[in-house]
């Protein structure tokens, strides 16, 4: 797979890791976000294996981080029920999960 | 002089009697300190759950008793596969109910019970007020809540709930599935969720042996022991599992 393709995959998947761990965030007084909290672990082990499959310059590293914003940010819009307060820790998030996977 | 005896229930007190051969020693009015050494352990099953077998039963005692020290811990309850299962469980999956929210008390229960047991645990821990909420509006929680040994009396509610929002919560993962690449037992796992959703909004039976057999029936039984045993799976079997998720989420969405 070449390269923009990878970061396609991978900023798809890490879109859609952090919408769930964002949603257990703001859904913290919620009852279930605990339990479900590690439907966004699982997806951040699929990112990690797309992660490892190669060798990130500081060019694709940036690519990434904003091609991560766009996409969380419409995976975050497209699901109303999750509190409104998802957008103000998003940034956040989005720096944790890079740099848990090198790529900050 | 020292002696351990039980505390027996009398009229109006409990009691420790004094043995025969001491009491010369301990005579009335003399001051004593009484300490609790351990724990009496009941065991309460759920309706579902007959027996577990003497030294499942045994171990689920010691836990329990080993848990009295939390005081902060106002019930607990073990469920999941370790009851179901006769050998085949991962971990020994225990519900923990707090007075109110805590934090850190699952990893903190969790260490310790590592450290005396030797064992692999889940811990997962709701405050008593979500707890009676949840078990209302989840479906998951009430499939987990089919068998179950406690410390303490429990029935679960009758009365259901529909929590749009709490449901939409929980067809995230089973929509992503639908786009994303994942580990043949995420399939599995989320093909369950949905065949859990449904029968609640249907109130059929949330048994969770049942639900197996059902998701068993509907991949069918080779692929479904791949799924469960994390195996890899062609291109094909993914798009037949995604045809069951599919129908499942547009029956669940013309019930919300």
């Amino acid at each position: 797979m070449n390269r923009s393709k990878t970061i396609h995959e991978l900023t798809n998947i890490l879109a859609i890791a952090l919408r769930h761990k964002i949603g257990s965030i703001v859904n913290q007084n919620e009852i279930y976000a605990q339990k479900y909290a590690k439907d966004s672990e699982i997806l951040l082990k699929q990112a990690e294996k797309i992660v490892c499959s190669k060798n990130w310059n500081s060019q694709d590293k940036e690519m990434i981080k904003e091609e991560l914003k766009k996409k969380l940010s419409i995976e975050l819009e497209k699901k109303p029920f999750l509190d409104i307060k998802k957008f103000d820790v998003m940034e956040n998030e989005i720096s944790n999960a890079l740099k848990m996977l090198n790529l900050n | 002089m020292k002696f351990i005896h039980q505390v027996s229930k009398g009229s109006l007190y409990n009691q420790i009697y004094i043995p025969k051969e001491a009491e010369n020693i301990f005579e009335a009015g003399d001051i004593v300190e009484v300490k609790l050494l351990k724990k009496k352990s009941f065991l309460y099953f759920s309706k579902a759950l007959k027996n577990i077998g003497e030294f499942k039963e045994k171990l689920v005692k010691e836990i329990f008793s080993f848990l009295v020290k939390f005081s902060e811990i106002k019930q607990v309850f073990t469920v999941g596969s370790f009851l179901t299962e006769k050998v085949d469980y991962n971990d020994i999956d225990l519900l923990i109910i707090t007075e109110k929210k805590i934090n850190g008390i699952e990893e903190k229960v969790y260490t310790q019970l590592i450290d005396k047991f030797q064992l692999r645990f889940h811990i997962i821990s709701f405050p008593e007020s979500s707890f009676l909420n949840l078990q209302n509006i989840c479906p998951l929680t009430r499939s987990m809540l089919y068998y179950f040994v406690s410390n303490k009396k429990f029935e679960i509610s009758q009365e259901t709930k529909i929590d749009k929002q709490h449901l939409q919560f929980l067809l995230m993962m089973p929509e992503d599935l639908l786009k994303i690449k994942a580990n043949s037992r995420i399939f599995y796992d989320n093909i369950r969720r949905l065949v859990t959703l449904s029968n609640f909004l249907e109130n059929k039976s949330l048994n969770p042996v049942e639900i197996s057999k059902k998701t068993s029936v509907l991949v069918g039984n080779f692929l479904c022991s791949q799924l469960r045993n994390n195996e890899l799976i062609n291109e094909n079997d993914i798009e037949f599992l995604r045809k069951i998720i599919k129908k499942y989420l547009n029956k669940i969405r013309k019930k919300l």
